[in-house]
């Protein structure tokens, strides 16, 4: 094939290393042809202003799957995941492949659990491979994804005890790393999901996308936490499908990456749905997350919430951009969206587009930004009783996050989440 | 069957009958066709501009030649032949008459027809009783000066007669047409023009800033307050002339202006080109208030025709405590592109912005503005009222930033907006820039229609649908409403009416 665009040594490193084999090959190649159209991202692509890729991958970051690390390096990551006494079943992707050894399948034979890194897919997983993404990192990702969960959980079962997707990457090659997780709930079932991200100190890409494909009257719980490490750039794309009367919530955790582009692109398809999607970035250095959203109401009667907590400390910078679109013929759409920012430091940024796009007229959509410091008299009636300063503003910054999880289902998750935060809190105590 | 009535009502809609449709004859002085050096000195060689004038104007072209059209905004549009424009048409006859005998007829009875006769002007703005001599009369006492408002007319594109300036000129206000101003007040115009809208700041202010042909300029000694509402009419009346106004308003330290801009055109099937650039400078504790009525023609009931508004409005806050308020009212256009921004440099300054915009059958909507937070302590506030019916779209896009050392800013805004019928679009892209902890941003967007209950109780009390519709319309829009002078607000009400007939759904 011919490569007209090819400007930094990152693309330079991408396009030579694209050599696709094997049943997914011809996917693949159309899917590279995509991202080569347009190359990284950056900053004059309008939906990419706030975060300039070309400029944050500076150096060729080629293509690896497959670890070199010791074993002690992978266990001692492995063991860092908050939700190792929370999941009842986990599988375990070491630096982009699947690692049998240290994951164990769900019991039930509700699910159904298919490695995307094996040579011969079942077709539930692979129909639902296909290009035609428009954002590049998407593209990129089916172009050289090298393995990731695939599971099915059949039609009217509940699988209410939470299944953990655990990626770790050790850091160990300045490389990228790419990941791909099909989801599928059948009609009328109901699961608890847990995406968590764990890295190593080096400097490395971690590019990751979830495809959720929600079946009539489905239920979905899904919490994702982000803690790689702090020389990463972490890319995430989740792709939702929504069928009709189906339930979703959706939480992510920022607290990992030194810069951070998570994509959501949620399409309503059947009526009577609900997206409940939030999040909370807790960002210190220079740590840069871009949120993005785009929750496309195609169909009549759905209902979409989001809730964004964004903390800012020292020079770090939090970009929060959601998009709502009502189509023409989605009448009774009912959508609303929050972000909020706490600014920490005279340096730090916060960043917000919420846009409405409504194409038809029987609906109430709207949306609220905000950004500030502390609140003073919040500060002043902790002071007044005696509470420290420090412990004070770690109250009200803690209080301030937590609302973004607060209605996650799970008692046990929503535990550990505080404790995330919490501990967060305490490193920014100790300075 | 209501739904049957409502369709039949829409068919009927109101922009096919465009109340200020028509045209005056007037034989005009044009230049030849088409973008050139040529033309521009030809218009600056009729304007009888000094040299450094033509040399600005020759940048500006040289820059815009260089450009490319912007495509970011959510209209669109036949791409635009600017070789198939006249930059340049002075109504024959009309380079500066001293009164409004002078006149020629022919104009006063096309203000006539649009309701706002320089006369009438005087009657609405009780400045004279029906018994009392006309105030036009060069020789106007002071014991009138009260509740004025002078008009600089604009015909076209020349000046066609300015009113109250003799009086204006007791407090030493200067309010005349910017080619006079650059004839008789050089330095200033030096000084200031270009100082806000730079020649290349963008596509239409780089075309506006070689071709401008008029606009009205205006200085505000230092602890003045201007005696009278500066008021302009604008009118696009030659066929295909673009209309390329340049405005510029000085308030020097502690005074205060406010300055009404309103428009209408007459009915056409050929697209309009008017590209507007308004400059404001408010020094230290000045205040400006700037509001428009815009109306131009909108295109008939199916999207033919219709002015394209590109404008580029943009305030300085140069001094400490200084204050600009842009107001607006968009009602016509086929397609409008306009940001009216502050840039709040000074201290404590203050940048308002109120907005209506109502787009009904194929109108395209684009309009906002960008409050940009330099100083210290600065605070800024946005209200938008979008209102969309027909098959128009109507955007709101904004952007408000601060500077890091922009302590203690704050900025809030509301935009709404209102759809009646499903064939229309409303849209919201604000950009929120915060980059300091002390500032502090709040933003608020809501999209709904009319809900049944309004109607139901509205039409349970004896109203019919469209009073209905007008006095829920007007409720929304009230915030943006009462900050418009008295002489605009009647006016405004009927105009929000008579937009939204025929579109109740």
């Amino acid at each position: 094939m011919t490569v007209t665009l090819v400007k930094t040594p990152a693309e330079t490193a991408y396009t030579d290393a694209f050599d696709p084999q094997g049943a997914l090959a011809n996917v693949r190649k159309s899917a590279f042809a995509q991202f080569v159209e347009t190359g990284l991202p950056h900053r004059r692509m309008e939906d990419w202003k706030w975060t300039d890729l070309r400029q944050l991958m500076s150096s060729p970051l080629p293509p690896v799957s497959g670890t070199i690390a010791s074993a002690d390096t992978i266990d001692a990551l492995i063991t860092a995941s908050p939700f190792g006494e929370v999941a009842r079943a986990r599988l375990v992707f070491v630096d982009g492949a699947y690692d049998a050894d240290r994951s164990s399948l769900p019991a039930t034979g509700d699910v159904e659990f298919a490695s995307l890194g094996s040579d011969d897919l079942p077709e539930w997983v692979s129909d639902k491979l296909v290009a035609g993404s428009t954002d590049p990192i998407a593209a990129l990702n089916l172009a050289y994804m090298s393995d990731g969960a695939g599971l099915r959980v059949k039609a009217g079962s509940s699988m209410d005890a939470p299944i953990e997707l655990l990626f770790v990457t050790t850091a160990e090659q300045a490389a990228t790393y790419t990941t791909r997780n099909v989801i599928v709930l059948e009609e009328g079932a109901s699961a608890t999901l847990i995406e968590t991200h764990i890295g190593g100190t080096g400097e490395y890409v971690h590019n990751s996308v979830t495809q959720l494909h929600i079946a009539d009257n489905a239920r979905l719980d899904r919490v994702k936490v982000q803690e790689e490490g702090l020389e990463a750039i972490h890319l995430s794309n989740t792709d939702v499908h929504l069928a009709a009367s189906v339930h979703l919530k959706d939480f992510t955790l920022t607290i990992g990456g030194r810069a951070t582009r998570q994509q959501g692109f949620i399409t309503f398809a059947g009526e009577h749905s609900e997206s409940h999607v939030s999040g909370a970035f807790l960002l210190t250095g220079k740590q840069h997350n871009d949120t993005r959203l785009v929750i496309d109401h195609a169909v009549p009667n759905c209902l979409s919430r989001e809730l964004f907590k964004c903390v800012m400390d020292q020079a770090a910078r939090g970009v929060f951009q959601g998009k709502a679109i009502v189509r023409r013929d989605a009448q009774k759409t009912d959508g609303n969206q929050s972000s909020h920012a706490l600014l920490l430091s005279d340096d730090a940024e916060f960043d917000a587009k919420p846009e409405l796009e409504i194409y038809a007229d029987d609906v109430v959509c709207g949306h609220g930004a905000t950004s500030g410091d502390l609140d003073e008299n919040q500060m002043f009636y902790l002071r007044a009783r005696g509470i420290s300063e420090t412990e004070a503003k770690s109250m009200l910054i803690g209080a301030f996050a937590a609302e973004a999880f607060d209605d996650v289902e799970s008692d046990a998750i929503r535990d550990v989440l505080g404790g995330l935060a919490e501990g967060w809190l305490a490193r920014r105590k100790a300075g | 069957m209501p739904d049957i009535e409502t369709i039949e009502r829409v068919k009927e809609i109101d922009v096919d009958k465009y109340k200020y449709g028509f045209e005056t004859i007037i034989e005009s002085d044009t230049a030849p066709k088409g973008l050139s050096e040529e033309v521009i000195r030809f218009i600056s060689a009729k304007k009888e501009e000094p040299e450094w004038m033509l040399e600005q104007r020759l940048d500006a072209y040289a820059r815009w030649q260089k450009m490319d059209e912007p495509d970011w905004a959510k209209v669109s549009y036949p791409k635009i032949d600017f070789q198939d424009i006249y930059f340049y048409s002075a109504p024959k006859g009309q380079t500066g008459p001293k009164s409004l005998d002078e006149v020629d007829p022919e104009l006063l009875r096309t203000y006539e027809k649009l309701g706002i006769p320089l006369k009438e002007q005087e009657l609405l703005a009780g400045v004279r009783k029906h018994d009392e001599p006309s105030t036009l009369d060069e020789d106007a006492g002071p014991s009138y000066a009260s509740g004025k408002v002078a008009v600089d007319a604009v015909f076209d594109s020349v000046s066609v007669v300015t009113t109250f300036k003799k009086e204006l000129a007791k407090s030493g206000v200067i309010f005349c047409s910017i080619s006079e101003a650059i004839r008789e007040h050089p330095d200033l115009v030096k000084k200031y023009l270009f100082s806000v809208v730079p020649q290349g700041d963008n596509y239409y202010a780089a075309l506006n800033s070689a071709v401008f042909t008029d606009g009205s300029f205006v200085f505000i000694p230092e602890g003045v307050r201007c005696p009278m509402e500066l008021s302009t009419y604008f009118r696009i009346n030659a066929e295909n002339t673009g209309q390329f106004e340049r405005t510029l308003i000085i308030a020097e330290k502690g005074s205060y202006v406010s300055y009404l801009e309103g428009c209408t055109a007459p009915m056409r099937d050929d697209n309009q080109l008017h590209a507007a650039v308004v400059e404001l400078v408010a020094m230290e504790d000045a205040e400006i208030k700037y509001s428009t009525v815009q109306n131009w023609y909108p295109g008939d009931k199916d999207g033919k025709g219709g002015i394209y508004n590109f404008v580029t409005k943009r305030a300085d806050c140069r001094g400490d405590n200084s204050k600009v308020s842009w107001t607006q009212v968009e009602t016509g256009s086929a397609v409008t592109w306009k940001y009216p921004s502050c840039i709040l440099r000074g201290d404590n300054s203050v940048g308002e912005f109120y907005s209506i915009a109502i787009s009904n059958g194929y109108q395209q909507v684009d309009s906002g503005t960008k409050m940009i937070h330099l100083g210290k302590n600065t605070s800024s506030r946005i209200i938008s009222k979008g209102i969309a019916a027909g098959n128009s779209d109507n955007t709101y896009r904004g952007l408000v930033t601060t500077h890091k050392k922009a302590k203690g800013a704050r900025n809030f805004t509301q935009c709404d907006s209102l759809l009646i019928g499903d064939q229309c679009g409303a849209h919201t892209v604000p950009y929120i820039e915060s980059k300091t902890r002390t500032a502090t941003f709040e933003h608020e967007a809501t999209t709904s229609k009319i809900s049944d209950d309004m109607m139901f109780y509205c039409q349970s009390r004896g109203l019919d649908e469209e009073e209905a519709v007008a006095l829920v319309v007007n409720g929304f829009v009230r915030d943006v409403l009462q900050q418009l002078p008295m002489e605009f607000m009647a006016e405004t009400q009927k105009l929000i009416g008579i937009s939204l007939e025929g579109s109740v759904g």
